[in-house]
């Protein structure tokens, strides 16, 4: 049953499937976020205007929040309300709610704000380079040796740049929160990635004066990518304040403009590389990394971002001397949060362009180049975990052998030596981490419960979304096929946190890794129990121990240890491989750069389906795509993108063919693929683009505006 | 304002606000929620409807442009034989992610089936180039109509 069709495809093809915005409830008022215009400011008065019925509108200020004004993070430093002082533009200083939504718009209009403002520092570059901008954290791997550097080596030095990437799922966020005062109960509806962060969230914001706080996710999640994993917690605490005041429903739904400007994007990134490479051997002896990112004006979780991306800042390759050094700097910016990659495509489009540095001066093909620098099975991380698998290489092997990398580059070169415009093929490599880092998925301890009914029919009961990447049919396929039940009669339930279990955030790469796994396990394992054939038949001829109610935990390998302090140890149990390869055309009068093919090779372990596993990754890769060559979000003197009209992202016709193949499918094991696909496709582009012109260019995206810049930099 | 239209073939005749947004109009007064809001400014194609026969999106256009002309929507289209194919093509490929361009992309798709329907993939990107799709990389759902096209050709 390998490639069934997705469950909930119907009603998302006939329109019948409800998204947030498609529910109400009777008597429902809709809310409104009012948020800060200016990038630091003391707010000194506000005034609403007049010719208004003011009964009629519901307004909530930090005063009147009845718990903590502290979004509950990793790091607790975010405010739900501004208090006194809006420290980025964006930052949400009220919550309104009116039954009718035009004179509500109408309403927020006519508020104006005073604001005495202060000095801010939102020119992301600059803030990048300034270390006092540093939030105090630090990460360091430290990985040295004592050899000296050998006085041939060849040292190289530079420092990339990747911007800010919107999520742009194409669902608005947003929240229906519905308090019963009788009960004192508060219930929620949204459309999010992590149910229990949200509940977490309602209850530090309403405190005490709330009994019980109930989350459901939508039917339908219009996509999340990383985007709905923090920032609804944000939206949930405002809405449920303002039905907790009113005691009616409110639903809150951000229109594009603000959903843009005020929700979390991907961090840029500052990060340099110096390397010292052995002339003779062409190996790569020493490598530092100094990696920065844009936290924003608060760090929220960050912190986990920059712990993923300085384990991702080393790449694929085997050098015996690494320093790596990770900071968090601060602007004042909205914060910056999960995007799927999580630290990662900063760290690959830093040290894959990095490579093609090094392999030019060591006049060597990209290629062979990695080939003879790369992590091979045996071989550690910097962080002493050792090597068991040389997919990696394989993944290199095949995607170079599909793309004939190797005709390519002769055939390129022999075609731009009579042309203006130049074709190009370039290559970037690596892996991603799957599940939490560290002891994270210890910590979690994951519990899911599966209920087989009356009529045997298996209801699995987690809190795990699917916002599009097809988890509820794979999750229910990977149960259903371990059993040997009937996928039509295995249903992955709506998350709700009063009857799923808290199966951990839908974030990491760890749905089917981790739950799906987990849930293979079990089915195994009650097979084995029962000793059934079939469970159909099993129920009906023993009616009377059904329904059943089962449980189980993750249980992390107690081989998997990993030291936060000095971070040496297992940073991750399995890797996914992959290697991008993307060829280019390059328009010399426009400076355009066409994106022609792009060959990816994924290690994922086993592919439960392999129609969603060729989808997401397609879709990964053309985020990625997107990130290497037209999505920016801040621009000196260009301001802030203020929805899809300026934000430019892939259309139809910016697509180039990609082609998908997954290596080693006959593993055991599944393992995380949501976010590799994403990883490389940036840098992959950037590296043809050297291919084809000879020019390299150290700051993301390359927009026609960009190389314009570099080629007459370089002239 | 009384407002008369067609919709998915049934007269229907409103009282509204005439600069109300058609995209407001289908899914609060006439709960037909297949049109989605996204972007809000014409750019994305997830409220696409079917305006005499042309795709237009709902989100900029204002009641008193339906004033006597014929609308078709996603819940329209999913009752007709093209639009049944379609779904089952789609959904054969397993092209649907999060889904919710899609309601967008099948008006795009039946209008052009309807008006032009040859199984081409440069034709296929260009009818759809007004639609955004963030989670697939458009690559399954340009099989989806391409299989949709042969398949309405042989019946």
């Amino acid at each position: 049953m390998s490639s069934v069709r997705k469950i909930d495809a119907i009603g998302k093809l006939d329109g019948s499937r409800q998204f947030l915005d498609d529910y109400s409830y009777p008597d429902m008022l809709h809310g409104y976020i009012y948020y800060s215009q200016k990038d630091h400011a003391i707010i000194k008065s506000i005034s609403f205007p007049k010719n208004f019925d003011f009964s009629q509108f519901v307004i909530v200020f930090a005063k009147d929040i009845p718990g903590k004004n502290i979004v509950p993070e990793p790091e607790q430093d975010q405010l739900f309300l501004a208090v006194y002082e809006a420290t980025y533009y964006g930052q949400p200083i009220m919550g309104i709610a009116h039954k009718d939504k035009n004179i509500l718009q109408q309403f927020v209009k006519g508020i104006k704000v005073e604001y005495d403002e202060l000095k801010a520092t939102t020119d992301i570059k600059e803030c990048l380079e300034n270390e006092k901008n540093h939030f105090g954290r630090e990460l360091t791997i430290d990985h040295h040796q004592e050899s000296e550097i050998a006085p041939d080596w060849i040292r190289q030095k530079h420092v990339y740049y990747t911007p800010h990437q919107e999520q742009a799922y194409l669902e608005p966020q947003g929240m229906i929160a519905k308090y019963d005062p009788e009960t004192k109960s508060m219930f929620i509806k949204g459309t999010c990635q992590c149910p229990y962060f949200v509940k977490d969230a309602v209850e530090t914001i309403l405190g005490k004066t709330v009994q019980e706080v109930v989350v459901e996710t939508s039917e339908g999640i219009g996509g999340a990518f990383g985007g709905k994993e923090d920032f609804p917690n944000v939206i949930a605490g405002i809405t449920a304040l303002l039905s907790f005041k009113s005691g009616k429903a409110v639903k809150i739904v951000l229109d594009r403009s603000d959903d843009i400007q005020i929700t979390t994007k991907r961090h840029p990134a500052r990060i340099e590389i110096e390397t010292f490479t052995d002339p003779e051997t062409k190996e790569i002896k020493k490598l530092d990394i100094d990696y920065r990112l844009d936290a924003g004006a608060f760090q929220t979780l960050s912190p986990v971002v920059l712990s993923r991306g300085v384990l991702h800042s080393y790449g694929g390759y085997n050098i015996p001397d690494v320093f790596v050094q990770g900071r968090l700097m601060h602007s004042n910016t909205p914060p910056n949060g999960a995007f799927r990659g999580f630290g990662a495509p900063q760290a690959f489009s830093a040290i894959e362009a990095h490579i093609d540095r090094i392999a030019h001066k060591m006049n060597q093909d990209p290629y062979q180049f990695r080939k003879n620098n790369l992590l091979r099975k045996g071989d550690e991380f910097p962080t002493t975990q050792k090597i068991t698998e040389d997919h990696l290489f394989d993944c290199l092997e095949r995607a170079v052998e599909i793309s004939s990398y190797q005709d390519k580059l002769k055939d390129f070169a022999f075609w731009n030596k009579k042309h203006d415009n130049k074709k190009g093929i370039g290559i970037a490599i690596g892996y991603h981490g799957g599940g939490y880092t560290g002891n994270g998925e210890k910590i979690l301890n994951s519990e899911i419960k599966i209920v087989i009914e009356k009529d045997a029919t298996v209801k699995i009961y987690v809190i795990n979304t699917d916002m599009g990447q097809g988890a509820h049919t794979t999750l229910a396929q990977m149960f259903a096929e371990a059993i040997g039940h009937p996928f039509s009669k295995t249903i992955v339930q709506i998350p709700n946190t009063k009857k799923s279990p808290d199966s951990g955030p839908t974030v990491a790469s760890r749905t089917i890794y981790i739950i799906g796994n987990l849930l293979k396990k079990t089915a195994l394992a009650l097979k084995k129990e029962i000793g059934f054939s079939s469970l159909e038949k099993y129920v009906k001829e023993n009616p009377a121990e059904f329904p059943k109610e089962i449980h189980n935990h993750f249980k992390q390998d107690p081989m998997v240890i990993f030291d936060e302090e000095t971070y040496q140890g297992i940073a991750y149990k399995d890797y996914s491989w992959g290697v991008c390869i993307t060829e280019i055309f390059f328009h010399a009068e426009t400076y355009q750069i066409e994106l022609i093919k792009s060959w990816n090779v994924f290690d994922v372990g086993r592919v439960v389906n392999e129609k969603i596993a060729v989808g997401q990754a397609e879709g990964g890769i053309l985020q990625g795509l997107g990130y290497g060559t037209t999505e920016f979000f801040y621009k000196p003197g260009f301001g802030r993108m203020h929805g899809f009209t300026d934000y430019a992202m892939p259309t139809t016709l910016d697509l180039p063919e990609m082609i998908v193949e997954f290596i080693h499918t006959d593993e055991t094991l599944a393992k995380g693929l949501g976010e590799i696909p994403m990883n490389f496709p940036a840098a992959s582009v950037r590296n043809a683009f050297h291919n084809a012109t000879g020019i390299f260019i150290d700051e993301y995206p390359l927009t026609p505006e960009n190389v314009f810049k570099n080629l007459k930099s370089t002239d | 304002m009384k407002i008369n239209m067609k919709i998915n073939n049934k007269p229907v005749t409103i009282d509204v606000d005439p600069m109300k947004r058609l995209l407001d109009i289908l899914r609060e007064d006439l709960h037909l929620t297949g049109a989605k809001e996204s972007c809000g400014e014409g750019e994305c194609g997830s409220c696409t409807i079917l305006l005499d026969g042309n795709p237009v999106t709902s989100c900029i256009l204002n009641a008193i442009h339906a004033e006597n002309r014929e609308i078709l929507t996603v819940e329209g289209i999913a009752q007709t034989k093209a639009g049944k194919l379609l779904i089952d093509c789609f959904d054969e490929t397993n092209a649907v992610q999060c889904g919710f361009c899609f309601p967008g992309f099948m008006v795009s798709s039946y209008h052009y089936l309807m008006y032009d329907g040859e199984p081409n993939l440069d034709k296929i990107k260009h009818a759809l180039a007004g639609n955004i799709c963030r989670c697939t990389g458009y690559q399954k759902i340009f099989r989806s109509l391409y299989l949709a096209c042969e398949r309405w050709q042989k019946r």
